[in-house]
């Protein structure tokens, strides 16, 4: 911070020497790599684009159909790839905003464009026109009818892509895990066409794949960072390899980051965590998230004598499965309904939650109801513990559910597993004046959340925004 | 007396077996049936309001113990022993002042002096009473000529005197069984017509272009509503459903019939909305004398989330629903765990919650409570049929409903 006044004339000199710099690499790029047909040149303007431009290029793609061929005007703000950003860039890192569905011409160009039909739904909720809902149901056989005849989309990705819809896999790290195994099988197939760059096409393709997965099902922000990465070592990848070596550096990145920012980060946490649990403690917790779900078996693999409390709700009623693994293992369990949280909260010592991301201010988005789970715990002065490794943080803010958030299937609502009796809202959809309302994520506030639990130690969810900035472009992702 | 009896153990039976659900219900039911046992009733020749106050007693006991979270069984007993003890408060205090001027001129007449104790321990508790209310000028003015004009029977003398004594005193006892079973038909009226007097106030509370969550479903609520909507305001609800009964689908139906705007949300869902909702109207099981209420399970949930949002919780209940009772632990003793088959299917889990096996502790517990208690400072208002009110001012209501002898409903054992 001090050096600021000091060295801003000094940046901004080098900043025009730099830009002038990058120009004439451009130029040569181009004359270079002229054949590139398809390709936007702003996006690419081969290896001389530093890292971090493609970084904010891809920095929407949790949310925007268009993949990484950026629309937005680029500022002037190229420089050369330095390890630290100067200061003019850093202040325009602004998160670029999502797309929003209430744009009528842009989801029209975004439906041309699409691989999986999909029917918007006709009686939407007024508070949330701005978030895509569709009519579930019809796309599932659709693409499996397509199976055959989608040349540009890879197998795997295809496949995982029909699980994501089906919703067999569920939970920010499996599917961040089963999306980066499945870019690597693609990775390994693949092949650069002749006059391609392989930087430029590869990203290409892999931004087509990441908008079939979000017209599957919207992105997680795991899945977002997890994205970011990969074209970010895409685009370093240096130019003198030859292409199986590059195939096999970024697979080898892959590994890395799955291995590193996933699993032992897992693992450390759990060690963090279990020294918050004692003997005789009764531990809560909120739907089904797997790391949770391991400090729970670490620490009875370390002999504490704890209880835990599964609460769950609908429409998705993932704690029951988290009970059948705890139970088989022989844990004592308690498990109840998110309506009954007052009625339990008086023998709770610990509220352990999972996250899907913890944002800048602190928030923690997680799945819907954790709000709810946190306030009480708070209104009982039960300590809430979030556990969640880094590299789900994000540098949005958000400060209520609405702004983003993930529509479901709204008709899960109507239809009571069970009840056979209960058909009261049957042909809810010709009705004009009903609505149902399937939200799957909410934000957390964070004063309600005493503590975060991630691989960079036990902190306060006032310094997320540190952990962002200080560890993102280098630490984070590498 | 038999048939009555007959029909006390039917009701018992009744909400033993939890057939009879929600407090509209039980209270009508209980009315009805202390009706039967008043008019079916013998009455002494002194003290006829003790012996209804024991008959009452006698069955309020078995009323109240066959389903103690029910309270509203326990609200019209104590109602009803409130009406006979104001009944035969009232009835003395004309009868004294009646007697009063005669007492004088007759102090000679042998025959009164078997009725003097009586009448001076209702004389006493009838001047207590008169001091106790609040002079006016009205009242006092009006109680001179009232008993200079007045002649009573008494004041023709000798035998005769006498002879309409007991022939005063049974008009008087029939009097006073006439007055208490008008008094708890007027309470029949009341619990009948509560719905309409609470949704005359609906105008007042919701405007236009309003955004208002409830939860679960209650019959007041859902009438409240539609007053409003009759009178054109336009307003949108969002309903949560209210695991694991899933009323909030029927309430919703049931407003979408009337052309409200609804959206049916998941309980987890609350607080997420919550930010864009402008007020919050609940119904209640029971509204407690320290202003705290026993609401269908969640709705602590609702409030807590209301309170940080800064909008207002209101709450919507029939008078017959205030209890002069204070919660103490209402968790546990003011509530209903019911069947964990509601939230889990006994297929997969029946061997870890079986209590034979593991020892007799078994490894899975489910709880599934039936109701919440939502502490007073969490209410913004109530709205009975007797207007709106703060939680403070809840005791005073209780005051004007319910005698403090009635708290602990037992019949004194004959000593």
């Amino acid at each position: 911070m001090q050096n600021e006044g000091t060295s801003k004339p000094q940046k901004q000199k080098t900043s025009k020497a730099e830009r002038r710099a990058i120009q004439e690499a451009q130029r040569a790029a181009k004359a270079a790599a002229k054949e590139a047909g398809g390709v936007k040149p702003s996006a690419s303007s081969g290896g001389a684009v530093p890292a971090l431009k493609q970084g904010k290029v891809a920095k929407p793609s949790s949310q925007r159909k268009d993949g990484p061929q950026v629309t937005a005007p680029v500022t002037s703000s190229e420089k050369k790839v330095v390890d630290r950003l100067p200061e003019k860039d850093r202040k325009k890192d602004v998160p670029h905003p999502r797309m929003q569905f209430d744009d009528k011409h842009r989801v029209e160009k975004a439906k041309r464009r699409a691989v999986v039909n999909q029917s918007e739904a006709r009686s939407r909720v007024e508070l949330f026109r701005h978030l895509p809902q569709y009519i579930r149901g019809t796309q599932l056989p659709d693409l499996e009818s397509k199976f055959f005849q989608l040349d540009p989309i890879h197998p795997s990705v295809y496949k995982v892509g029909l699980q994501y819809l089906s919703g067999d896999i569920s939970g920010g790290n499996a599917r961040c895990i089963a999306m980066l195994l499945a870019f690597k099988e693609a990775i390994k197939d693949y092949s650069t066409p002749p006059e391609k760059a392989l930087v430029r096409d590869l990203t290409a393709k892999i931004g087509s794949y990441v908008s079939f997965f979000i017209e599957c099902r919207p992105l997680s922000i795991s899945m977002g960072n997890a994205i970011k990465f990969l074209k970010s070592r895409i685009a370093k990848l240096p130019h003198t390899l030859s292409e199986s070596e590059a195939k096999s550096s970024l697979q080898s990145d892959i590994d890395r980051f799955i291995n590193e920012k996933i699993v032992i980060a897992d693992k450390v946490i759990v060690r963090h965590a279990v020294t918050k649990i004692r003997d005789g403690d009764v531990l809560l917790t909120y739907g089904s998230s797997s790391v949770v779900e391991m400090i729970f078996l670490y620490a009875l693999e370390l002999g504490k004598h704890f209880r835990v409390v599964v609460v769950d709700s609908r429409p998705k009623l993932d704690g029951q499965a988290l009970l059948c693994r705890l139970v088989a293992k022989g844990l004592n369990c308690t498990y109840t309904h998110i309506n009954a949280i007052s009625y339990i909260m008086h023998e709770v010592t610990r509220v352990f939650l999972g996250a899907s991301s913890v944002l800048s201010n602190g928030t923690v988005y997680s799945r819907v109801g954790t709000a709810c789970v946190a306030m009480a715990a708070h209104a009982f002065q039960v300590p809430v513990l979030v556990c969640c490794e880094a590299y789900k943080f994000h540098e949005r803010v958000q400060l209520d559910s609405i702004c983003s958030n993930e529509l479901g299937d709204p008709d899960v609502i109507s239809k009571v597993p069970g009840w056979k009796d209960l058909n009261h809202l049957d042909n809810w959809a010709d009705n004009e004046n009903l609505q149902l309302l399937n939200l799957t994520y909410d934000a957390t506030p964070s004063d309600y959340v005493s503590m975060i639990i991630t691989d960079y130690g036990m902190l306060p969810p006032t310094s997320v925004p540190v952990l962002v900035r200080e560890y993102r472009r280098e630490h984070l992702w590498i | 007396m038999p048939d009555v009896q007959a029909l006390v153990n039917d009701f018992v039976l009744k909400l033993k077996r939890r057939k009879i659900e929600g407090s509209h219900a039980s209270a009508r039911h209980t009315a009805e049936l202390l009706r039967s046992v008043i008019s079916q009733q013998r009455m002494p020749h002194t003290n006829q309001a003790g012996a209804l106050i024991d008959a009452v007693k006698a069955v309020g006991e078995q009323l109240i113990a066959a389903n103690p979270v029910e309270l509203a069984v326990g609200n019209i007993v104590r109602r009803v022993l409130h009406i006979i003890r104001e009944e035969d408060l009232s009835s003395t205090a004309t009868a004294i002042e009646g007697l009063g001027l005669s007492a004088g001129s007759d102090d000679d007449d042998e025959g009164q002096h078997v009725d003097h104790p009586a009448l001076s321990a209702a004389a006493l508790a009838a001047a207590a009473r008169s001091t106790l209310r609040a002079p006016s000028l009205q009242t006092l003015l009006e109680d001179i000529p009232r008993s200079a004009v007045t002649p009573q029977p008494p004041s023709s003398g000798g035998d005769s005197e006498g002879k309409s004594k007991s022939a005063d005193k049974n008009l008087r006892s029939r009097k006073l069984k006439h007055d208490v079973i008008e008094a708890i038909n007027e309470l029949i009226q009341d619990i009948d017509t509560c719905h309409e007097q609470v949704s005359e106030q609906a105008v007042e509370h919701i405007h236009q272009n309003e955004v208002i969550l409830t939860f679960g479903r209650s019959r007041t609520v859902k009438e409240f509503l539609c007053a409003a909507k009759e009178k054109n305001r336009s307003f949108r609800v969002f309903v949560a459903e209210g695991a694991p009964r899933y009323q909030g689908h029927v309430l919703a139906k049931e407003l979408v019939g009337k052309g409200i705007q609804t959206t049916v949300i998941t309980d987890s869902a609350v607080f997420a909305m919550i930010s864009r909702v402008n007020m919050v109207i609940v119904g209640a099981h029971a509204i407690m004398a320290n202003g705290g209420v026993i609401a269908p399970v969640g709705i602590n949930m609702v409030a807590l989330a209301a309170q940080r949002h800064a909008v207002p919780f209101v709450v919507v209940a029939g008078s017959h629903k205030l209890c002069p009772l204070y919660p103490h632990n209402p968790e546990v003793l003011l509530n209903d765990l019911k069947s964990p088959s509601d939230l889990l299917d006994f297929g997969e889990f029946s061997d870890c919650m079986d209590f034979g096996s593991h020892g007799g502790s078994p490894l899975l517990h489910v709880v599934n409570p039936a109701f919440d208690y939502v502490p007073p400072k969490l209410v913004s208002l109530f709205i009975t049929d007797t207007g709106g009110h703060n939680p403070s001012y809840v005791y005073r209501l209780i005051a004007d409903y319910y005698s403090a002898d009635d708290l602990v409903v037992k019949r004194r054992s004959t000593s």
